[in-house]
């Protein structure tokens, strides 16, 4: 684990992409600090942090998006994975080198609530709950762009689907809303939703018996509730579509509000995906 | 020790590798031949534990690649087809982080790499990038990684494709030093690369074991496809009659020839027969000039074409290519029995 890790860290900053990424990172958090905590002087880092949420879509790809597309492709992971180093650990030691670099441009930015201060009487402990928060958000979306980063073999797609993927978790709250939110467009919109599941699964398992059940079963499940427990919908696609708002939970901590339902969300989101990673492969190697 | 046992790999119906089993004992090496698509990379990655098998077993030392894959891997070095090197690092990095990812302790480390350098001549490269380096440069720079740490067996995926004629001899002499301490398994292509290094071969097609034996059992496999090929100035059925005459032949085809007024024979002895001389008196005996006399014997290269491309005739005169493979089949089995 150790030997991929040095690796990678140490690869961000021979081919460039590290420095690119935290260039792009610290320029812009930079600029929105200065315009907004210097010139307009807020005390705090959450009005900062929070109106440059978007920065973490746009410049995540562009390190996640090589990470094991490009080992697929170069050949590479058959060096990793015929040496005495468990999968877990290979991905662990990749996610790592992700984190860290991005701590490293996180540390920085630590430091500019201790630059306010120094000027006045800043609100140091908001702040820092607001970049911990931050930094848990990014360290999320690492993982999501690890996992889709392992999907192909090619770092321009991986990179392309990353993005997609993350404007699509960071528009949620406004896609939801658009939705219906009568009972029986919910019941029409999980039933499809149910399809679409059974189809992936055929996909991926080539079995056409599972998939049936799948879809037999859920469907089934979803049509009962609908007429003994009508309540059941009330919200519901709202619910589940705000499981996927991963920029949602991040409100709490730009508050100043240490909400343990928000840490233990993007920690599973961080260990949910690790281990899709790590599954993705071994399957890969299965099939 | 690798003991590989019913292996099979099907890719949705597309049967890669279809029950092999051999097993190489400690201190061999052993050859694994095969046109391009045989099933000799999927064989070879399937026991170094890069992909699985759709079913069998590959054992490594006593160690179940899928069940104790750690351990297995840990006394395998690969070369996999396209060496997989990485294209910032220099070569000493590399081969740094090779040793590191091997567990090869710290201390030893610097030393181990420096010797490794050495032996596959790469040390006036090691300060360069892999990727400004030749394909030659490249391929050894591979093999270096493959026997970092020193592992009881190496795996090598068609070690000296990509290679000038110099740097093959060279690395067949390096892959021949490496015998006396490591088990090789090594693929090829090229019939002539196997046999000059190689203590056995396994011959495989379309994913079916063809022929697992010595280089020279396999040459004497297919001894009887001995062939003399005659042609002969007279009628037909005077050539007949004399060759009928004369005894340790086995089997006899007519035909017409190019040159004129003759015909074309070709002849297949008994084995240890040599009819040359008693056939060229008693041709000349009856006035049949002799025109022309070819005693026909397969390299291995030809034998392995035979054994490879079935219903490939790769000479259309003499047929000998359905023959030998006919033949080869029942004595494969018979000698694999043997060893048994």
């Amino acid at each position: 684990m150790g030997a991929i890790y040095k690796k990678e860290l140490k690869s961000y900053f021979t081919s460039m992409i590290g420095c690119v990424f935290l260039a792009i990172m610290l320029i812009i958090i930079s600029i929105y600090f200065f315009v907004v905590n210097m010139l307009n002087m807020y005390a705090e880092m959450s009005t900062t942090l929070s109106a440059i949420t978007f920065v973490i879509v746009l410049i995540m790809p562009i390190i996640t998006m090589r990470t094991l597309a490009e080992e697929n492709k170069q050949k590479t992971d058959q060096l990793l994975f015929t040496s005495p180093v468990s999968v877990t650990k290979i991905v662990l030691g990749k996610y790592l080198a992700l984190l860290t670099l991005y701590a490293i441009g996180m540390a920085v930015i630590c430091t500019y609530p201790i630059i306010m201060n120094m000027y006045g009487d800043a609100q140091i402990a908001q702040s820092y709950s607001s970049i911990l928060g931050f930094f848990l958000m990014g360290a999320a979306y690492l993982a999501i762009g690890l996992f889709i980063s392992s999907l192909t073999e090619s770092q321009v797609i991986a990179g392309v689907i990353s993005f997609i993927v993350m404007i699509f978790t960071y528009l949620m709250t406004n896609i939801a809303g658009l939705l219906p939110t009568g009972h029986v467009s919910q019941v029409m919109c999980i039933c499809i939703i149910v399809a679409i599941i059974a189809f992936i699964a055929y996909l991926m398992m080539h079995n056409l018996v599972v998939s049936s059940v799948i879809f037999v079963i859920g469907e089934a499940f979803f049509i009962i509730m609908y007429f003994v427990r009508t309540s059941f919908y009330d919200g519901l696609i709202l619910n589940i579509l705000g499981w996927f708002s991963v920029v949602d939970r991040y409100r709490t901590f730009s508050l100043g509000i240490m909400d343990v339902s928000a840490l233990v969300y993007y920690l599973s989101i961080v260990f949910v995906f690790i281990f899709f990673t790590v599954m993705r492969i071994k399957k890969k190697r299965w099939s | 020790m690798i003991e590989v046992r019913n292996l099979v790999k099907d890719y949705y119906g597309n049967i890669a590798v279809n029950d092999i089993s051999f097993t190489v004992n400690a201190g061999e090496i052993v050859g694994f031949l095969g046109p391009n698509g045989a099933g000799k990379s999927t064989t070879m990655n399937i026991i170094t534990g890069y992909i699985s098998s759709t079913s069998g077993q590959a054992i490594i030392n006593g160690h179940d690649i899928f069940e104790e894959p750690e351990k297995a891997k840990q006394s395998i070095g690969y070369l996999p087809e396209q060496p997989p090197i990485y294209q910032d690092m220099k070569v000493r990095e590399y081969l740094m982080f090779v040793a590191e990812l091997k567990k090869v302790a710290k201390k030893e480390r610097t030393q181990m790499i420096d010797d490794i350098m050495n032996l596959t001549k790469i040390n006036d490269v090691s300060e360069r990038l892999i990727k400004y380096l030749s394909k030659g440069y490249k391929q050894r720079v591979g093999l270096a990684a493959a026997i970092v740490g020193y592992p009881e067996i190496l795996i090598l995926d068609e070690p000296t494709v990509g290679l000038d004629p110099n740097q093959i001899i060279e690395i067949r002499e390096l892959i021949k030093s490496l015998s006396k301490k490591h088990t090789i398994l090594l693929s090829s292509h090229i019939m002539q690369e196997v046999s000059a290094v190689c203590d056995k071969i396994i011959i495989i097609n379309k994913g079916k074991l063809i022929a697992y034996d010595t280089p020279s059992n396999i040459a004497r496999m297919l001894e009887e496809s001995r062939e003399l090929m005659l042609t002969v100035k007279g009628y037909e059925t005077t050539v007949k009659y004399v060759i009928d005459s004369i005894e340790g032949i086995r089997e006899v085809k007519y035909k017409k020839s190019d040159v004129a007024d003759c015909i074309d024979v070709s002849i297949k002895m008994e084995e240890n027969a040599d009819i040359r001389e008693e056939l060229f008196y008693a041709m000349s005996k009856a006035n049949c000039p002799i025109i022309e006399m070819k005693l026909h014997q397969m390299t291995l290269e030809e034998i392995f074409l035979a054994l490879t491309h079935d219903n490939v005739h790769y000479d259309n005169d003499t047929g000998i290519v359905a023959d030998v493979l006919q033949e080869s089949e029942p004595d494969y089995y018979e000698s694999k029995e043997a060893e048994e």
